[in-house]
């Protein structure tokens, strides 16, 4: 009798051991596969960016088609891993707000000007459904430009920005 | 957690010693590709530039390269391309690159940052990185830093892989022009700049066509409120003109006058009197304002309705069914309360004091004073309590919404959730809601139970004042006992106005949200409407004509992608593409569910958006990917578009679309109730039933988005084959996966990412050996398999 397929099975990880990331001359990133093919550009992708952010990150070619998954990127060599988390930063923005200056507005189209991690910021909303509230007072806001922002637990905000904020959420 | 440490206290010192405002200053709205450049880059500049060398180009980035906030710049001259790193103040890193170097301008769009990328034969470098807000200033400006580098290198223009394009017209104007604010996604106004009334004269505007009733109603709760401060006053009689005496005169031993109980009775009788009158007439003003306030929210809520049917697509697609449906139905509850009721209990309440303030005054000046003296206390107390008392109710309220929410949900997706046996899921998600219900309103009767004891403490600091100050005065012979009763009985009466005006900024917040709730139904202009000057198209052609057609539903991802062409009249078009290559998108752009975000579609020549909305939609008949049954009958839902439908005409109809022989194989034939969104019907019976729909309004543009996707191949050649009859003269687009369904189109229009791949007729494109050749190549092939 024929085994059934595991399902597991269809997400093809790479050994993490084998591959190896560097950059090409056009400061593209290159990666070498365990099966011996180089590949650039590579375009990381995060399968999961909210929740789990360096698990399960997708490889791609030039033509986006998935060259495989990388499970943990702590499990790569040290220089790979830098590289590649090097990379995800770049291609990943979402500064942190750790203060809400003013918030004007109604119906949920709003002005707010905060702190962030990557300093002070003007943005604009255009709906109250561009911010997500998640478990754990973990707030995402995308702007109407589509920047994103996060708050990491916004319980831990100072009381103005609180106040501010849950007339939003 | 970086923050785990501090306590929110320590946040907030912290963040108070560090300033209260940032120093950031608003970005302009306005994009210009040659920015001003600052005087210390300006001098910069002169060290590098040769003489004679202008900057053609300078833009500013919002972005530096370590990810955080700053100005860094590009520059471009006919020479060279400068990017100035101001990282490295004070002597910010320059790249500088000359033009004839660069094979490449590179725009790399990631997750909520871009970066400029220039690439020569030896390498690369990135120039620049700025957020999504500054994209379209980039956009702009990299074609022309390839003008530029065009000049310099005339040879290689035409073969270079530059002037790929950047600009991206698709986007639709998000900001305000006048005032730079954002303009809601469903919307094409600046809600702020709108000419809008306050919201409290809005509401009343909705109570003044009862003024009739309204205002009588009011006259009479001031009456009644007079007559409500009258039986204090004749108990004090009572006992300072006739009871005391009367004691006076026996603890005297003398005889009490023989008159006194005739007085007696006579007061009594008017106390009876007042009360009575009251009632009465209380009973009265019930009721008419009860029919006021249900006009009002009869007015009020069918309006909502109304406008909502009117808004676009966008607007629904924002917001969740659950949160609009409790608009409808409570928030137009909570204006009624408020308009038909707060309104008329404030002037009745304030009356009333003044009122009875008037009397205590006249009767003893000081006292009154002393009476009020915890007045203040209260009102204090009352706001505070029903600030506290209004974030808990909003809270509460978006629990509440919740429910709806998750009901709205799971309801109508109830046999996917059986499928997945996830009962317990939903039930858990449910009941972790209600336990947040629960837990809201516990905290509520928690602030409440704390109101009550604290309030009658503060009412019983002001009897204890009575019976000291009142008490001593009546002791140096300054007040009689009838007085002070009456002083007591208003104590305890003022309470209940003051209360109530104290807690009628929280009635005020509270109408103010609802109000902003269905007023944004209300103000919300349809992004897609009939223009003023629209005309009627009475009999249409059916030309349909795609001018450069750029459409995206969230402004960040374009659907449609610039897309031209024309179709003839009575012309069948086939629209192929793969699953999210924007077909339906497309034709949801006839119909104007959307409208698009740039270029036009004409019908018979004119502007579609000039055409009046009935007139368009009357005459185009659709049937849905996901066909949409309404509950009622099949012949009710065949006869949807066109409601003084014939009996034979229906059947005629479903006959066209092969839905006759299935339906009167139903007992209850034509008069089959479908059940909610057609759940009682098969896939494959509820498309047909859309098709009869669609066929019935005999439309002169006919619309098949997978049309015949689950009905068997045969059943699908009949209905093929009458609609081929049908649609002589008619402008079809049909969607289909499956080829076959398109062999009677006219010509062939192959989407891919939104844009035209091939267009022409089946023959012309089998010939041409291209993408959809290779389809109907796999798919004859998939059909010899099966037929084998
Ligand atoms: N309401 C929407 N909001 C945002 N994006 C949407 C919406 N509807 C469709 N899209 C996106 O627009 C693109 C085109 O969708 P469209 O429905 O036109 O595809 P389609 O060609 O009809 O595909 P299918 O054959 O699967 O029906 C897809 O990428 C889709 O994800
Ligand atoms: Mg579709």
């Amino acid at each position: 009798m024929k085994q059934p397929i595991r399902i597991e099975d269809e997400a093809q990880f790479l050994d993490p051991k084998l591959v190896k990331i560097s950059h090409n001359q056009f400061a593209e990133l290159q990666a070498e596969l365990p099966d011996g093919s180089v590949h650039a550009p590579v375009e990381p992708v995060r399968t999961f960016p909210l929740t789990q952010p360096d698990q399960y990150i997708s490889l791609l070619d030039a033509q986006k088609n998935e060259l495989g998954l990388i499970e943990d990127i702590n499990q790569l060599e040290r220089a790979d891993r830098t590289l590649l988390a090097e990379e995800l930063k770049k291609c990943y923005f979402m500064p942190k707000i750790t203060r809400i200056y003013s918030l004007e507005g109604q119906f949920g189209v709003t002005q707010w000007e905060a702190e962030t991690d990557s300093g002070s910021v003007f943005f604009d909303l255009r709906s109250r459904n561009d911010i997500t509230s998640l478990s754990g007072g973990r707030v995402l806001i995308k702007d109407i430009d589509g920047n994103r922002y996060e708050i990491v637990n916004y319980h831990q905000l100072d009381p103005k920005s609180i106040a501010l904020l849950e007339t939003q959420i | 957690m970086h923050s785990g440490g501090f306590s929110r206290r320590d946040m907030h010192r912290m963040a108070r010693s560090t300033g209260r405002r940032s120093n950031a200053r608003r970005p302009d709205a306005e994009m210009t590709i040659l920015e001003e450049v600052p005087a210390a880059l300006q001098r910069q500049l002169e060290s590098v530039l040769e003489e004679k060398e202008d900057i053609k180009i300078a833009i500013s980035t919002d972005l530096q390269f370590d990810g955080s906030y700053g100005k860094d710049w590009v520059l471009a001259t006919e020479k060279r391309l400068l990017a100035f790193n101001q990282n490295g103040v004070p002597a910010p890193e320059v790249q500088n690159i000359a033009l004839e170097a660069i094979d490449e301008i590179e725009i790399r769009e990631l997750y909520g940052n871009n970066f400029m990328k220039v690439r020569t034969s030896e390498g690369a470098v990135e120039v620049a990185r700025y957020s999504k807000r500054l994209a379209p200033k980039f956009a702009e400006a990299t074609p022309e830093i390839e003008t530029l580098i065009d000049k310099v290198k005339p040879e290689d223009a035409e073969k270079s892989k530059r002037h790929r394009k950047f600009v991206d017209p698709g986007k639709k104007k998000i900001r305000c022009e006048t005032c730079g604010r954002p303009i809601p996604r469903w919307s094409d106004v600046c809600p702020n700049c709108v000419e809008k009334g306050k919201l409290l004269v809005r509401l009343l505007k909705y109570a003044i066509p009862f003024w009739k009733v309204s205002v009588p109603a009011l006259l009479i709760m001031l009456v009644i409120r007079l007559v409500g401060v009258y039986p204090p006053i004749l108990s004090k009689n009572l006992v300072d003109d006739i009871l005391v005496p009367a004691t006076m005169a026996m603890t005297g031993g003398q005889p009490v006058d023989p008159g006194a109980f005739g007085q007696l009775l006579t007061i009594v009788f008017m106390m009876v009197g007042a009360h009575v009158f009251t009632a009465v007439f209380s009973a009265v003003r019930g009721y008419m304002m009860t029919w006021v306030g249900q006009r009002i929210t009869l007015t009020l809520r069918n309006d909502a309705f109304q406008h909502m049917s009117v808004l676009s697509l966008d607007f629904y697609q924002q917001r969740e069914t659950g949160n609009l449906m409790s608009r409808i139905t409570q928030d137009v509850g909570r204006l009624r309360d408020f308009i038909a009721e707060g309104l008329q209990d404030i002037i009745g309440d304030s009356m009333a004091l003044v009122y009875m303030c008037i009397i205590m005054f006249v009767i003893n000046w000081q006292l009154a004073l002393w009476v009020l003296l915890p007045i203040p206390l209260i009102v204090l107390f009352s706001f505070y309590f029903g600030h506290k008392m209004h974030k808990v109710f909003h809270v509460l309220w978006r629990r509440y919404a919740g429910i709806s929410t998750i009901l709205a949900s799971t309801i109508p997706g109830i046999r996917v959730v059986k499928a997945f046996t996830r009962e317990k899921y939903e039930v858990d998600r449910f009941e972790e809601q209600t336990h947040q219900v629960f837990e809201g309103e516990m905290n509520a009767a928690k602030l409440w139970t704390l109101y009550q004891p604290i309030m009658t403490f503060l009412t019983y600091i002001g009897t204890v004042l009575i019976w000291l100050v009142g008490g001593r005065q009546i002791l140096n012979g300054e007040l009689t006992l009838g007085e002070i009763m009456l002083f007591m009985t208003y104590m305890t009466q003022f309470l209940q106005p003051v209360r109530t005006l104290a807690q009628m900024n929280r009635r005020f917040l509270r109408a103010a949200t609802s109000a902003e709730r269905v007023f944004e139904i209300l103000d919300t202009p349809p992004s897609v409407a009939s223009r003023k000057d629209a005309v009627d198209l009475p009999n249409m052609r059916g030309q349909v004509e795609f001018r450069d057609v750029f459409f995206s539903y969230d402004n960040e991802k374009n659907a449609i992608n610039g897309i031209s062409f024309t179709t003839k009249p009575g012309e069948m078009i086939g629209l192929v593409g793969h699953s999210g290559a924007g077909k339906s998108t497309l034709i949801n752009l006839v119909t104007r569910f959307y409208d698009p975000n740039e270029g036009d579609i004409l019908i018979d020549g004119h502007d579609s958006r000039d055409i009046e909305l009935r007139s368009l939609r009357g005459q185009i008949g659709v049937v849905l990917q996901e066909p949409f049954l309404f509950e009622g009958t099949v012949a009710d839902n065949i006869g949807y578009g066109k409601p003084d439908a014939t009996r034979q005409e229906i059947i005629a109809a479903a006959k066209a679309a092969n839905a006759h022989d299935f339906i009167i194989k139903f007992p209850d034939g034509y008069d089959t109730t479908v059940g909610e969104r057609g759940a009682r019907v098969s896939g494959g019976e509820r498309q047909r039933i859309s098709i009869a729909r669609a066929i019935l309004k005999n439309p002169r543009i006919l619309i098949l988005d997978e049309a015949t996707s689950s009905v068997d191949t045969e059943t699908e050649s009949r209905i093929q084959e009458a609609l081929g009859r049908l649609i002589q003269g008619r402008t079809v687009f049909a969607i289909a996966h499956r080829l076959s369904t398109l062999k009677h189109a006219n010509r062939l229009v192959v989407l891919k990412e939104g844009t035209i791949d091939e267009i022409g007729t089946h023959e012309e494109l089998i010939a041409k050996g291209g993408t959809y050749a290779n389809l109907c190549e796999k798919q004859t092939e998939l059909s010899k398999i099966r037929a084998w």
